[in-house]
Order: structure tokens, then C-alpha cells, then sequence
């Protein structure tokens, strides 16, 4: 396959980002599962295919669950990891109401937190993500109000708070789902912090985070995740760490 | 009826094109169904990321990619898939219909499965048949044909600071041609996979000078266009009003690349022209933003605006004034009679003085011009790229308390940046006569060249747009502009600025007066 016998040079022109990150990106990829160690500090890897397995294990605790079935990731083949702690930078957001806050006191505002990084006028994967997150969201129902759903823009010169609002309200998005964006670097700070930069939001990979409480580990999911895989994942880390909690 | 499929998500009843996912995935419906959406309107796919999303034009499904052998079959795209057999019009169906690959293989999850009948579903698959099949207009015998635009009220002494940057840039092109790499002894590979496919083109540059009343330019764009078929529209400069220019390019279907504007057009679903950025509808923007933060509840801030009628600062001066009515603020205007330094400008600032704000968009022969200043609480916004930026004459005892509107990087902080392109003047004895227009056409030569050698030889028009907004924010040598970045559906690239004023009254240099402003 003539294509890619040149992989390495796919994106000739060295003195771009992206060209030294596509590279790097190669490179972790194909490292990623003999070296279970990344740059993140992820304890181990699974990546799920067919019949999924979901083992979450954090830090410090004992195996919590083992699902498997119809509830659980089968369908798009996502990777799922426990990541104990992303370091929040003390960055402040632009929230879609225009309020200037912090990153760390919306993250930490006692909810369970599911985040994704989106852009509005990405057309192809970020109304996909906005689309789990709404139905995921609707499928709560009345453990709504219980959630913090936070989506950053990766695009914050493009998104001002009104074109944020503007895309939120297409998603039907409630008063538990905010949108934020901010300066070029508090947006990159917040992207790095969570280890989703990859070199220019051209390059923007769909992640979803979430996390049942502050000090918990967050639930890492690399690729697509459909809502009701979303909220099985989300329920089983709410009881989990009700478990935790009352032990 | 196909082109509604693809393009705007719409079937041949008129019913939204409906998409939907397995077991329990996300539905989608009409323009967010659109094909375009993922495979781009050139249908060759784009690579985001870890999402790879494949060209989907006749070529690449329905003929085989060679499995192994050297000789390219197709053009070199990023995102091509190779190893799958070529898709036949049955099993093409299945594939939109169900997600199942020739090979049986499921498709991604982010490829919906549609519900087509078979009449849309042939019209479709006809569509993408035809859709960017490699017909090159601007190319024949080894020659990129371009063309820049000037109207015939463009600035003379700008004119000829781009023109002769662009005639530099095309001739250094032309004597260094950089040919597919030779094959390497061991593996019979070129060192760069790309360059294998990469042609060797020489740039040949066609200047359209517009004479006339712009009612005239349609037809002269249009004659000019079958004279000298070319393949894009690189750089040029305008003056009042580039419309006319803007809309051929789109009715051609030609790539409008950054021509140097004051006043772009800002319209919502064009595709071919790209611009640096908003010009002086930027700077109206960063103004009103501005202007609203003094508005208090019950004191209505009023504006003065002065500007020459029949120059970029009419339609800046109307954005401003719409923006500003919109949040309750007053707005007069005063319109000055065409040409003339210097004339009616005192009645007019006369008139002006009430207000707590004046705003002035003119050129720096009336600047000069100006007399004496207005009481020190009035807040004085000019317009930086009509007033000739930081070497405006600005008399001194406007100086103090005058504010810019500066859509660029401020001069201290742009130094590294810009240095390239004032060193390539420099070296090739180019005089800088108007600084910016000419490092914006050297960017906007720079960001051709590289994405020409992007597009290895799939020349195909709206594929070179959607390379240059994929590439755009990888781009360090950003000359006047802080950084740049596009996607699939912007057109302006810089979206920000600074109020910035002079840091002393006699020789001070031009400062921010606060952070950059997106508004």
C-alpha cells in the first residue's frame, strides 16, 4: 500500500506544529498499549471492542465493577481509562452567561462533572458530542438537576458567550449543561490540563470526562460514546463512590 | 436534487435527509445530515485528529487503490483509505445505508446510516461521481495560472508596494522549482511519500487592473476570467468597495485568496474568499465594545462620527452606528464630501463636539489636518488602518488622549513575527512603502506556496480552501497578526485587536491600552 509506506513523512512541511505532533501522536499510539504508563499517569488501558469489558480501577481502591452486555460501550469502540487526578490550572473561563470564573471552582462545585471540548463551528464530530451530551443529559431525567455538565470551546476567539448560547440552545442544553470559553491561553491551559490538546483544534479528538465527586478519579473516554453508554457509565461511578462515600 | 443531498441535507421529496446509528446512537436530520458536513464540499474527506474521514468522490470509492505496487493511481489525499476493495454501486448502498464496507467491515460510528430510497440513492451516488473529478481549470503544461485583483480606486503607492512582492515571490518561485525527491536505492521510495505525487508547477501571475465604475468590473472579471483562465485569486487591493470581486469569485468558484481589503464582504454561507481579517468592521466592533462598557443606566452616551463619504470609513462608520443604537447609545453622523484634505472637517468637528465620544474614520491628509482638539474628557477613537496605523500623522496635542483601533499586534510585540518578511524585502531591495499590505501579501504568497505543496496534485479548488482552513492555525510566522486560524466555516482568520494609543506625545511609540479584544 503505496500510501503508507511513507508514514512518517505524511505531513511533509517540518516547521509546522502539526507535523511534529502527528508524529508524536504515532508514536504514543502505537506505544499505548504495551506502555500502560502515559504521559497522563493512566494506571492501565482497555480498549474495548465486541462484548465490552469495563473493569474501572482507581487508585487506592479496591476493583469497583465489572460490567458487561448491551449497557456497556460496544458500539463505538471507545477507550476507556481511570485517570486518579488531572492537575486544574488556576485558569479563569468565560462562562456562556458571561461571567468570568474559575476553572477549578466549576469543576469543583460538589457535582459529579461530565466534560467534553467542543468548537460551534465544527461540523462533523462536536454536534455528535453535543448530541450524546443532550440525550445523556434527557435520559436522567429528574437526577438532572444532580449534574454539572460543562462543555469549553477549543475555538474560544470564534465562540463568544452569545455564540455559545446561541449553540447550547440548539441542544436544548438546561441550566446544568454550561458552555465556556475565554482567552486563546486559558482555553489551552484548560485543553492541556486534561491532556486533550493535539497541536490545533483542526486536530481536536472527541473525549469525554466525567467524575462522581471532587477528589474521585475521573472516567477517561477516548472516541465516541453513545448517551446510554454515557449514563451507564455515569450511574456506575455514582454508586461506586456512594459506596466509598458510606463505608 | 443530489447537490440538496450532500450539500444541504435535503432529499428529492424535499424531506429532510434523515441519518441514524446503531443501537442506541444519535439520529441526525437535514443540513447537520449533509454529507458536507464530514467529507467537505470537494468530497475528499478531511483527517481530524484521530477521526479520519475518508474521500468519498467517485474516484476513490469505486476504483481500486492498488494494493501494493508504487505507481499512484489517485491523487494523494491525507485521508485515503487503502486497504479496501473498491465499492460498486450495490455495495456503495449498503454502505450509505447500512455502514458495511465492500469488505464487510462495520464503518465508523460517526458515519450515520441513511435512509435513502433508490432514487435519491442513484442520484446521490451520480453526484459523487462527478463530484471534484480532476478537471484543473488554471493548470495546463506545467503552469499554476493566478491572478490578483486591483480596482481602480486602490491606493497607487500600496499598488505598487504588493505588486512588486508579488512579482518578487512568483519569480524566486519559478527559479527554484522543487521537483519530486529522488527515489532512494534501498526501497524505491522518494524520502517524502508526498513528493512522489507532487507536481512541478511554475506560478504564473496574471494582474487584473479594473478601470471604471464598479457596475463595469462583473463583466471585466468575467472576460478577463475566459482570456486568462486561472486557477485562484491571490492577494491584490481595493478600495471602497471589493463586492463585485468577492461575488465573482464565488459565482466562479474560484479561491479568493486574503486580498488586502479595508472593507470585506461579510456574508453568511459564501466559501471561496478568505480573508486576514474584518478590516475596519473589526476595528467598528472594538470600538462598540468600548462605547457600551460606559453606557450607565441613566446617561446615554452619544457618539460623534466623522468620515469621507465614498471611502471605507461609510460602511464602517454605518456598522458602528447600527451596533451602537442597538444597546440604546446615540449616534450622529457627519458626512464629508468626497476627496478635499482637510475640507469641511473643522464644521464638522465643530458640529461634534457635544458628544463623549468621537469617532474619527479618515485618512491621514485630513488627520493632518485636524485643528484643535476636543476638551480633554471627550474619548477620541480613530480608525489605525484608515488613519495609516502607528506612522499617523496625528497632530500632538491630539495625541494625548486619541485611542486606536488596531486590528493587528501591537509594533512591540509582532517584532519576531514580522522580521522574515521585512528581511525578504530587505534582501531583494523591495522598498516598504506601505508595511503591512506588503507583509500581508507576502503571508498570503507564503500560505499559497505551502498549501499548494499540501494538496500534493489534487488540484481541486474547494480542497485547496479546506486545506488552507485546516492548516492555518499551525502557521508561526503570522506578521501583523498575533495567530491566525480558520475552520470549515470561517473566512476571517485574525478575529481580534487593540485599543491602543501613543505612549508620548512628541516621538512615542504606539502601546496596548488594555488586552486584546475579541469582540
Amino acid at each position: 500500500m503505496f500510501w503508507l509506506s511513507g508514514a512518517p513523512s505524511l505531513k511533509e512541511s517540518a516547521v509546522t506544529l502539526r507535523s511534529l505532533h502527528t508524529r508524536r501522536e504515532q508514536s504514543r499510539a502505537s506505544l499505548s498499549v504495551l506502555r500502560p504508563s502515559r504521559l497522563d499517569r493512566v494506571p492501565w488501558v482497555v480498549l474495548l471492542t465486541g462484548v465490552a469489558l469495563v473493569a474501572l480501577v482507581s487508585r487506592g481502591f479496591a476493583q469497583e465493577s465489572t460490567t458487561e452486555g448491551a449497557d456497556a460501550p460496544a458500539v463505538t469502540s471507545a477507550r476507556i481509562t481511570s485517570v486518579p487526578r488531572y492537575p486544574i490550572p488556576a485558569v479563569h473561563l468565560v462562562r456562556d452567561d458571561g461571567k468570568e470564573v474559575a476553572l477549578a471552582d466549576e469543576i469543583d462545585d460538589g457535582r459529579p462533572v461530565v466534560l467534553n471540548f467542543i468548537f460551534t463551528t465544527c461540523s462533523s464530530i462536536c454536534p455528535l458530542m453535543s448530541q450524546t451530551f443532550a440525550q445523556f443529559d434527557h435520559k436522567l431525567g429528574a437526577d438532572r438537576s444532580r449534574v454539572h455538565l460543562m462543555s469549553i470551546s477549543v475555538d474560544p476567539e470564534e465562540d463568544t458567550p452569545a455564540r455559545l448560547r446561541e449553540y447550547a440552545k440548539k441542544f436544548h442544553a438546561g441550566p446544568e449543561w454550561q458552555h465556556y470559553t475565554g482567552t486563546v491561553e486559558a482555553s489551552l491551559a484548560a485543553q492541556r490540563a486534561f491532556n486533550v490538546w493535539r497541536g490545533d483544534k483542526m486536530s481536536h479528538t472527541p473525549v469525554t470526562l466525567l467524575r462522581a465527586a471532587p477528589g474521585r478519579p475521573w472516567v477517561r473516554i477516548d472516541g465516541f460514546v453513545t448517551p446510554s453508554e454515557l449514563e451507564h457509565l455515569y450511574r456506575q461511578q455514582l454508586e461506586s463512590a456512594q459506596t466509598v462515600a458510606t463505608r | 436534487m443530489s447537490v440538496s443531498i450532500y450539500l444541504h441535507g435535503v432529499t428529492g421529496s424535499g424531506a429532510p435527509l434523515e441519518g441514524g446509528r446503531e443501537a442506541g446512537g444519535i439520529s441526525t436530520q437535514g443540513a447537520e445530515a449533509a454529507c458536507v458536513n464530514c467529507h467537505q464540499r470537494s468530497g475528499l474527506g478531511s483527517a481530524e485528529g484521530s477521526v479520519v474521514i475518508p474521500p468519498v468522490t467517485g474516484d476513490y470509492l469505486f476504483h481500486g487503490h492498488s494494493h501494493g505496487g508504487d505507481t499512484p493511481v489517485l491523487p494523494y489525499v491525507e485521508s485515503m483509505h487503502g486497504n479496501r476493495e473498491p465499492y460498486t454501486a450495490t455495495t456503495l448502498a449498503r454502505a450509505i445505508r447500512e455502514g458495511i464496507d465492500p469488505d464487510g467491515r462495520r464503518l465508523s460510528y460517526l458515519m450515520p446510516r441513511f435512509a435513502l430510497d433508490d432514487a435519491d440513492m442513484a442520484a446521490l451516488i451520480e453526484y459523487l461521481k462527478k463530484l471534484s473529478v480532476h478537471h484543473t481549470p488554471g493548470i495546463a503544461d506545467g503552469i499554476l495560472n493566478l491572478a490578483t485583483i486591483f480596482t481602480p480606486d486602490s491606493d497607487p503607492v500600496k499598488r505598487a508596494g504588493v505588486l512588486d512582492v508579488l512579482e518578487h515571490f512568483v519569480k524566486e518561485k519559478n527559479s527554484f522549482p522543487i521537483g519530486p525527491s529522488p527515489r532512494m536505492w534501498t526501497s524505491g521510495k522518494t524520502a517524502y511519500a508526498k513528493s512522489m505525487y507532487m507536481a512541478n508547477l511554475r506560478w504564473h501571475l496574471h494582474v487584473w487592473q479594473l478601470t471604471g465604475p464598479d457596475t463595469t468590473w462583473r463583466e471585466q472579471l468575467e472576460r478577463h476570467l475566459r482570456e486568462e483562465p486561472v486557477f485562484a485569486v491571490l492577494s491584490g487591493l481595493g478600495g471602497r468597495n471589493w463586492a463585485p470581486v468577492h461575488e465573482f469569485c464565488e459565482r466562479n468558484e474560484i479561491p479568493c485568496l486574503f486580498p488586502n481589503v479595508e472593507v470585506p464582504v461579510e456574508t453568511g454561507d459564501d466559501f471561496y474568499s478568505l480573508y486576514f481579517s474584518k478590516g475596519v468592521l473589526l476595528e467598528a466592533e472594538l470600538i462598540a465594545k468600548q462605547v457600551v462598557a460606559l453606557q450607565k443606566k441613566d446617561a446615554p452616551v452619544v457618539v460623534d462620527q466623522i468620515y469621507r463619504s465614498g471611502d471605507s470609513g461609510g460602511p464602517a462608520a454605518r456598522a458602528l452606528a447600527a451596533e451602537l443604537e442597538k444597546q440604546g447609545v446615540t449616534v450622529h453622523n457627519h458626512s464629508l464630501a468626497p476627496g478635499g484634505t482637510g475640507h469641511g472637517l473643522a464644521d464638522a468637528l465643530r458640529a461634534s463636539g457635544k458628544g463623549e465620544v468621537l469617532v474619527l474614520w479618515l485618512r491621514p491628509p485630513d488627520i493632518a489636518a485636524l485643528g484643535p482638539p476636543p476638551p480633554a474628557e471627550t474619548r477620541v477613537y480613530i480608525s489605525g488602518l484608515m488613519g495609516g496605523l502607528e506612522d499617523m500623522p496625528l497632530p500632538a496635542d491630539w495625541r494625548a488622549h486619541s485611542l486606536l483601533a488596531y486590528p493587528f499586534d501591537v509594533p512591540d510585540r509582532r517584532g519576531v513575527r514580522l522580521d522574515y518578511a521585512l528581511g525578504w524585502f530587505s534582501f531583494r531591495h523591495i522598498p516598504v512603502v506601505a508595511p503591512q499590505v506588503q507583509a500581508d501579501t507576502h503571508l498570503a504568497c507564503s500560505l499559497l506556496s505551502e498549501v499548494i505543496k499540501q494538496l500534493a496534485d489534487s488540484y481541486v479548488r474547494p480542497y485547496l480552501i479546506e486545506q488552507l482552513q485546516a492548516m492555518m492555525e499551525h502557521r508561526l510566522m503570522t506578521g501583523y497578526y498575533p495567530h491566525l486560524a480558520l475552520t470549515y466555516h470561517q473566512r476571517f482568520a485574525s478575529k481580534g485587536g487593540y485599543i491602543a494609543r501613543f505612549s508620548a506625545i512628541e516621538g512615542g511609540h504606539l502601546v496596548a491600552d488594555g488586552g486584546w479584544i475579541v469582540p
